[in-house]
């Protein structure tokens, strides 16, 4: 499908609220209880359900609402030999830092068990199937809307899979990890772009720990992430990562997602900061857009962005996807007119800040809710395309 | 054939067990107590108590110039009220037949006037005013089923309520 020439296109950033039935069903499957291919029929329904909602919303480029996944990330686990979920209660038993580690847990609001990450430990390797062809296959097949599939991004998956004492037998360091998290990226990249994917979005959302979060070398961010270094060493590395991961690869979009946390409803768990301290990265970083969250009022000033004026296209985050109440298109169409003293019209896509549902089990909003705010956002979109065409 | 289990419990043996509690005078007898723990001093501020065959190190944190080498008895007074708590709700979970998936209990309290312990103050109270205790539960029953699981388990946790009610402390003395 020809990308889309209309003004203020409205997306996704990806997760869509899980039925109950979907989380049961998830949970038989965990168990060994369903297989996959049970699950997946189960959840044909639950993205179809998502599919709807989305396209009844008016969003342009929309997603398969992740609903297959156990969480954004860890869902690579079923995808990839070598990889084990492990609960970060499990985890906890090899922190160099327990007590820190569950100081942060306990600041965050979260729970040990709620939060699973794929550990690798032992050399990595695809199964055939790929990471998201078959989200991709299944939405082709149900819409005629353009197509976004959110991936783990290469800092992200690699900070999140290397732990000591688990994953250092098949890779001394991370830095080794992270050549076959690259590698994996590349091809799942190059597989959906050759069926037809419009849209790829490279999640990073650890990237707003880095600036924002404790400096502690094991922490929590949307991820048990492990090892970290100096941040400057660290941003450094996620930009050489995703260079490599997207080094030549042209006929795709490409957005690189980085919010501030999305486990809780809770805002004063979550971090804070705008992004000045991550746009000379981000800049530098070979994608088209930076997908962000800006509607919380912890995102910070816009004024950040007037060095970089239509440098990379803007997912602008227009609606909180934690709170219940749903925004006034007015509210919006007024804080997308802030945003165009520093990008122009077409460089700009209208989204909520992040997911309905980055964890199956600690969705934060209904369906409902969900719903109603992708349609303000639609009808903010539409009051612009008026004043702006 | 043998017994299914549900959370790793035989409920049915497990009901049994519980009616003789009601049934039979001398189990009543034996689970009403006497429960003991001995506590030998190690040294410093290191102890280690005997509860039957097993034994359990307690210890200090370095903030205290102690040895931290295992955690403290008010730590583990939190553990032993988030742990009795945790049992009562997987048997009240269990009996209706609720499965359970993952839960855990994240303790915390402050102590009102730890002076008093440091022998700084001649009154007030050295221990903790209230304990919180936050229940995560992933669980296959709605939350208002499992609300009155944690309200039984809560209500029905010998540890807990001991600690929630006042409870003499009956001490006495010998010099060797």
């Amino acid at each position: 499908m020809a990308p889309t020439t209309k003004l203020f296109p409205v997306s996704v950033v990806g997760s869509w609220t899980r039925p109950v039935w979907l989380v049961h069903a998830l949970r038989r499957r965990q168990a060994g209880e369903i297989s996959s291919e049970e699950f997946n029929r189960i959840a044909d329904d639950a993205v179809l359900a998502a599919i709807k909602y989305q396209e009844d919303a008016g969003v342009d480029i929309i997603t398969d609402g992740e609903v297959r996944r156990d969480n954004f990330y860890s869902f690579v686990v079923e995808k990839l030999s070598g990889m084990k979920l492990m609960k970060v209660s499990e985890l906890l038993d090899y922190m160099k830092d327990r007590a820190g580690f569950e100081e942060i847990l306990r600041a965050l609001d979260v729970p040990a068990f709620a939060i699973k990450s794929p550990i690798a430990v032992e050399k990595i390797h695809e199964r055939e199937g790929g990471l998201t062809l078959d989200e991709l296959d299944f939405l082709k097949a149900h819409t005629t809307r353009q197509t976004k599939i959110p991936i783990p991004g290469p800092y992200l998956l690699t900070r999140s899979s290397w732990f000591e004492g688990l994953s250092d037998k098949a890779y001394p360091t991370r830095e080794e990890l992270a050549k076959d998290v690259v590698r994996i990226l590349r091809k799942e990249i190059l597989a959906l772009k050759a069926r037809g994917v419009d849209f790829i979005q490279l999640d990073e959302p650890s990237l707003s720990q880095v600036v924002y979060g404790d400096e502690a070398e094991q922490t929590f961010m949307c991820a048990a992430l492990g090892s970290r270094k100096d941040p400057a060493d660290e941003l450094e590395f996620a930009v050489r990562l995703m260079n490599e991961t997207v080094d030549g690869i042209s006929g795709v979009k490409f957005g690189v997602h980085i919010c501030r946390g999305n486990w809780s409803r809770k805002e004063d768990v979550l971090l804070t900061g705008n992004y000045g301290p991550l746009l000379p990265y981000l800049m530098r970083m070979n994608i088209d857009q930076l997908v962000l969250e800006m509607a919380t009022p912890r995102a910070g000033e816009i004024e950040v962005f007037k060095e970089y004026r239509n440098e990379k296209e803007l997912g602008l985050g227009v609606s909180n996807p934690r709170t219940d109440d749903v925004e006034d298109p007015r509210a919006i169409v007024q804080s997308v007119k802030q945003v165009l003293k520093y990008f122009d019209p077409d460089k700009i896509t209208l989204n909520p800040d992040c997911g309905f549902g980055t964890f199956a089990e600690r969705c934060v909003n209904t369906p409902e809710i969900a719903y109603r705010k992708l349609k303000v956002i639609g009808e903010a979109a539409e009051l612009l395309r008026k004043e702006f065409a | 054939m043998a017994e299914k289990e549900l959370n790793g419990i035989r409920m049915q043996k497990f009901q049994g067990i519980l009616d003789s509690m009601r049934d039979d005078p001398k189990v009543l007898q034996a689970v009403t107590g006497p429960w003991k723990s001995r506590v030998v001093w190690q040294g410093g501020l290191k102890a280690k108590a005997y509860m039957r065959k097993h034994a359990v190190e307690l210890d200090e944190p370095e903030g205290l110039d102690a040895t931290d080498s295992a955690a403290s008895a008010h730590e583990q007074l939190l553990s032993a009220v988030g742990s009795c708590m945790t049992v009562g709700f997987v048997i009240n979970a269990t009996k209706r037949g609720i499965k359970i998936h993952d839960m855990e209990i994240a303790l915390e309290g402050n102590f009102e006037n730890i002076l008093k312990w440091a022998g700084h103050s001649p009154t007030g109270h050295p221990g903790y005013p209230s304990i919180k205790a936050k229940l995560f539960v992933k669980a296959d029953a709605d939350e208002a089923t499992l609300r009155e699981v944690w309200k039984a388990a809560v209500e029905g946790s010998p540890v807990a309520q001991t600690v929630a009610r006042p409870t003499q402390i009956v001490t006495e003395f010998e010099v060797l």
